[in-house]
């Protein structure tokens, strides 16, 4: 998939997604949630292609009108009243904040799929390594570990077959003693190894002082000039969002903040953040196809 | 009217892991500590992702637990938030990946307090010494991880949670966290022995805790 926005440096791509499901998730308001939901699906279809259409479909539609349906069943609160059931009644406004905070959750969903496929668990290490270097190192381990022990499970496994004479075990009750018993085998296994991988450490000197570290990862001039945008846009949300420009009141009826050039500018602001990467990536197609062109 | 529930309760529960975090950078861990709690993330990692195909059915829990008795409460609480933090990166991130942090965390926690001491020997995990932990097993993962977890689906269902939707979230789940518990419970009677007297073994032999060592003399 196409997704140039992962080439930029990790601390843009985490700042951003803070950012966006942070505003996101504050902002319950209905132009806030447009951008954010639309940008999101966007984005998601860029870096997961087919799959985050299905999970849209699926999974977030459903859920959306599930919240929608059941908000206004479990909350009274709102002015317009739709219908009476036998022992209570549904509002107008119940079933609209309904509406807004299941495609907020599916917004938030959304960021959160592209995020997976944009910060790696790498770029994840290389961001928190300086700050908590002890929890970093072993993420990494751990991130290492696991299809080492997807081998060694197999390794175990076919050599337990082999020594049980090529019978493999057939009830429930034989497959889960089967299965803790390669457990326990590989357990033993990855704590010995530990300790060999931990006398190697010491020795190649781990924990010494003045050790330098290396990464892949350079903040160039791209990397600022999308920093100083993003940061600056982000100021001009939040200064909409906590002077009460961009306001939104539902119950006991729905009520907007009054249209102020600050609200216009916030709404801007947050569609130039939200729309960020889905723009550098139509910008990059572009000039590639001019370059093209021009062969 | 505070329509922010989600957020904040997202950020509490981010908050509640700073403070062993900070706790354990500060301290100077050394090599073969970290390493083994490294192995111990990644056979919880590994158990959730070996039984993927029976929903709720997983070990992982089990085997914080069992980390938390071994290593004691704050070894077990860092192993419970980073099994779930890492396995999550398998199964996908999203805004519950705080609370799992902090309910997987909690769990191991409360293991390690309440038993650490209890299991010292190496092999006091067996007979009838074998139901206090399973007890505490079952109940921490209907209560404390099921109670923690839906906090989430509450806030994520309806912001202004009233005592109705709490029940009706919290009884939609029951069905989950039995078969979850009873999983847990299974795998600690399977898992518990060996992996206890293993842990202890390699505890003592390389002298990676004075007091384990002096408890089995």
């Amino acid at each position: 998939m196409r997704n140039t926005f992962a080439t930029y440096h990790p601390i843009i791509e985490f700042g951003f997604f803070c950012v966006v499901i942070g505003i996101g998730m504050f902002m319950i308001h209905p132009v806030f949630l447009a951008i954010g939901a639309s940008a999101a699906f966007i984005f998601a279809i860029l870096t997961g292609g087919r799959g985050s259409l299905k999970f849209t479909l699926c999974f977030l539609l459903p859920m959306i009108i599930l919240i929608t349906v059941i908000n206004p069943l479990v909350n009274h609160q709102g002015a317009t009243i739709l219908f009476h059931m036998r022992y209570s009644y549904v509002t107008a406004e119940a079933a609209i904040y309904g509406l807004l905070m299941g495609m907020m959750l599916a917004a938030i969903m959304l960021w959160f799929s592209s995020y997976n496929k944009v910060m790696t668990s790498d770029k994840f290490t290389y961001l928190f390594g300086r700050i908590m270097p002890s929890i970093s190192l072993i993420f990494t381990m751990v991130m290492r570990f696991i299809p080492n022990y997807k081998i060694q499970i197999k390794r175990i496994a076919d050599a337990q077959k082999a020594a049980g004479g090529g019978r493999e075990a057939e009830t429930l009750k034989e497959k889960i003693h089967s299965g803790i018993k390669i457990i326990s085998i590989m357990f033993t296994w990855a704590l010995e190894n530990s300790i060999d991988s931990a006398d190697s450490m010491r020795s190649r000197g781990y924990g010494l002082k003045n050790r330098s570290r290396f990464s892949i990862y350079r903040f160039d001039r791209r990397d600022g000039m999308a920093a100083l945008f993003l940061a600056v846009m982000t100021i001009i949300v939040l200064a909409g969002c906590i002077s009460g420009a961009c306001h939104a009141e539902y119950f006991p009826e729905i009520a907007f903040a009054k249209a102020t050039a600050l609200q216009t500018a916030s709404y801007i602001a947050f569609a130039c953040i939200c729309y960020f990467p889905v723009f550098i990536e139509v910008k990059e197609v572009l000039v590639w196809k001019h370059l093209e062109s021009k062969i | 009217m505070s329509e922010h529930y989600l957020l904040i309760s997202i950020l509490i529960a981010l908050l509640a892991l700073v403070p062993f975090f900070v706790k354990f950078e500060r301290r100077n861990v050394q090599a073969r500590e970290l390493v083994l709690l490294a192995v111990l993330i990644a056979t919880a990692v590994a158990g959730r992702a070996a039984f993927f195909m029976l929903p709720n059915f997983k070990p992982i829990l089990a085997i914080v637990i069992i980390a938390g008795v071994a290593l004691g409460s704050e070894s077990g609480f860092l192993v419970g938030a980073m099994a779930a933090f890492v396995s999550n990166f398998l199964f996908g991130q999203g805004p519950w990946t705080p609370f799992q942090m902090v309910a997987m965390g909690v769990c191991g926690f409360l293991a390690g307090l309440l038993f650490h001491r209890y299991y010292a020997k190496a092999d006091s995990f067996s007979g009838r010494k074998k139901l206090p932990l399973l007890i505490f097993g079952a109940a921490a993962v209907f209560i404390l991880y099921g109670g923690i977890v839906d906090i989430w689906t509450i806030l994520a269902m309806t912001p202004h949670p009233t005592m109705a939707t709490v029940i009706m979230v919290y009884g939609a789940a029951v069905y989950m966290n039995v078969i979850h518990a009873g999983a847990t419970v299974i795998f600690l009677l399977l898992l518990g022995g060996p992996m206890l007297r293993k842990l202890n073994r390699v505890q003592i032999k390389y002298g990676m805790n004075e007091k384990r060592c002096i408890d089995n003399m």
